[in-house]
């Protein structure tokens, strides 16, 4: 599982492609995230880990 | 016209000026235009390097392409490089296809880092490369058109494109191009190669990552027994200022570019490259408060204000000569990051492989 922020996701699907795991699980999280507070990384989190949840079970 | 790219695929185009602009549109330039790479120019340089074009050097991240012989020959003819410069590429390509180099984080990154090629040996002149006033300014063939190659190679072969795969926020002008030669004729040190473990004689090229160059200025003073010291003071603030990664992460290597006035003064006063070394490294030290009063630093503020140094080992610091003489010398902070912190690799320049052709060159 790929936590990837808007700005990078193009970078993640370069990557993704070239080393042969195109359909890698990725979850796209907002831009930027570093640095931006305790009350925001816990806004980010409560609505991204259904998505991961989602990602893992394959209903992404 | 048909254009041999450098991802083996055979392109058409009607002339010329055609071709160019099709090898714009498809990102294959790096935004200047480019020789077009036709298969019979492309076929001159494979037989430049004295390899078979088949042969591959390895894979070039972070696309992971297949780096055969062909197609860097393919970014040479793009670049504008001689025949004579192939050799030289070629082993500016195995250098950065070395694990130790970390091209593919190097070229995904956000940092703004690019590979500086330093040559060392008889390439300099078979290749007319230039070590001296403005070497790493516009101006010379040699030192543009075989920089330039490997990052051509770097953008078609290894996928680095601007926003998709190289990720640097800003990037710097050196991503075009970064090469020169050591000026060993004005230099009382050995030279780069040689520290390396090649003979004088043998042609070499050492490339490491680096930010753009940092002129340091130097008042020589040749009554002041103290100048030699202040001089390595100067030097070691290039690294060890906040702003700079080798402060805020340490641990990777750095160069240095001595300009021949100021590697002559060292020389006379007693100090050996060694000492220089040496001496920056130790004087390259940053506090753990001051790191932590400024936004570089990551992680809790220290209880003890421990001194940190720049560099693991005096040897991380590559010392070469180069420039005009007069007041500047050049400092190249670096990344310090990547599996292997930002290591310089050095590879020979293989000359043995290829038969000369009368005219060929020119």
């Amino acid at each position: 599982m790929a936590l990837v922020t808007t700005e990078f996701w193009a970078q993640g699907d370069f990557i993704a492609r070239s080393v042969g795991l195109p359909d890698v699980p990725r979850v796209e999280l907002p831009h930027p995230v570093a640095g931006s507070g305790a009350a925001n990384l816990a806004a980010v989190a409560k609505q991204t880990v259904p998505l991961i949840v989602a990602a893992l079970r394959g209903d992404a | 016209m048909s254009i041999a790219s450098t991802s083996s695929t055979e392109l058409f185009a009607t002339d010329e000026a055609a071709a160019v602009e099709k090898l714009h549109e498809l990102g294959c330039t790096d935004g200047l235009p480019v020789i077009v790479p036709t298969s019979e120019r492309v076929a001159r340089m494979v037989l430049a390097t004295g390899y078979d074009a088949d042969l591959v050097l390895g894979e070039m991240g972070p696309n992971l392409g297949e780096c055969s012989i062909e197609k860097v020959a393919a970014a040479a003819v793009m670049a504008g490089c001689l025949p004579d410069h192939a050799p030289v590429v070629i082993a500016a390509v195995r250098a950065v296809l070395d694990p130790r180099f970390d091209l593919t984080e190097m070229q995904a990154t956000t940092h703004a880092i690019a590979p500086l090629i330093v040559v060392n040996g008889p390439a300099r002149d078979w290749c007319g490369l230039h070590g001296g006033f403005g070497a790493l300014g516009p101006g010379n063939r040699a030192n543009a058109s075989i920089g330039r190659a490997l990052r051509l190679a770097m953008i078609n072969i290894g996928g680095g494109r601007a926003g998709t795969s190289d990720m640097a926020l800003l990037g710097h002008p050196g991503k075009f191009t970064m090469c020169l030669a050591e000026d060993e004729g004005n230099s009382p040190f050995e030279p780069l190669h040689a520290e390396c473990g090649f003979d004088a004689s043998q042609s070499a090229v050492t490339v490491l990552g680096v930010d753009s160059p940092q002129s340091v200025m130097i008042n020589i003073d040749a009554d002041d027994p103290t100048c030699a010291d202040r001089m390595m003071r100067s030097f070691a603030s290039a690294f060890s200022n906040v702003a700079a990664n080798n402060a805020s992460l340490r641990g990777g290597q750095a160069a240095l570019a001595l300009n021949p006035d100021h590697a002559a003064f060292l020389h006379g006063q007693g100090w050996t490259k060694a000492q220089v070394r040496e001496r920056i490294a130790d004087e390259a030290v940053v506090s753990a408060e001051r790191l932590a009063a400024s936004a570089s630093y990551l992680g809790r503020k220290p209880e003890v204000d421990w001194q940190l140094p720049c560099f693991t080992k005096a040897e991380d610091l590559l010392v070469f000569v180069a420039g005009g003489g007069g007041l500047y010398s050049a400092a190249f902070p670096s990344w310090c990051a990547g599996p292997h912190k930002n290591q310089a690799v050095t590879a020979e320049v293989e000359v043995g492989q290829s038969c000369e052709i009368p005219g060929f060159a020119t």
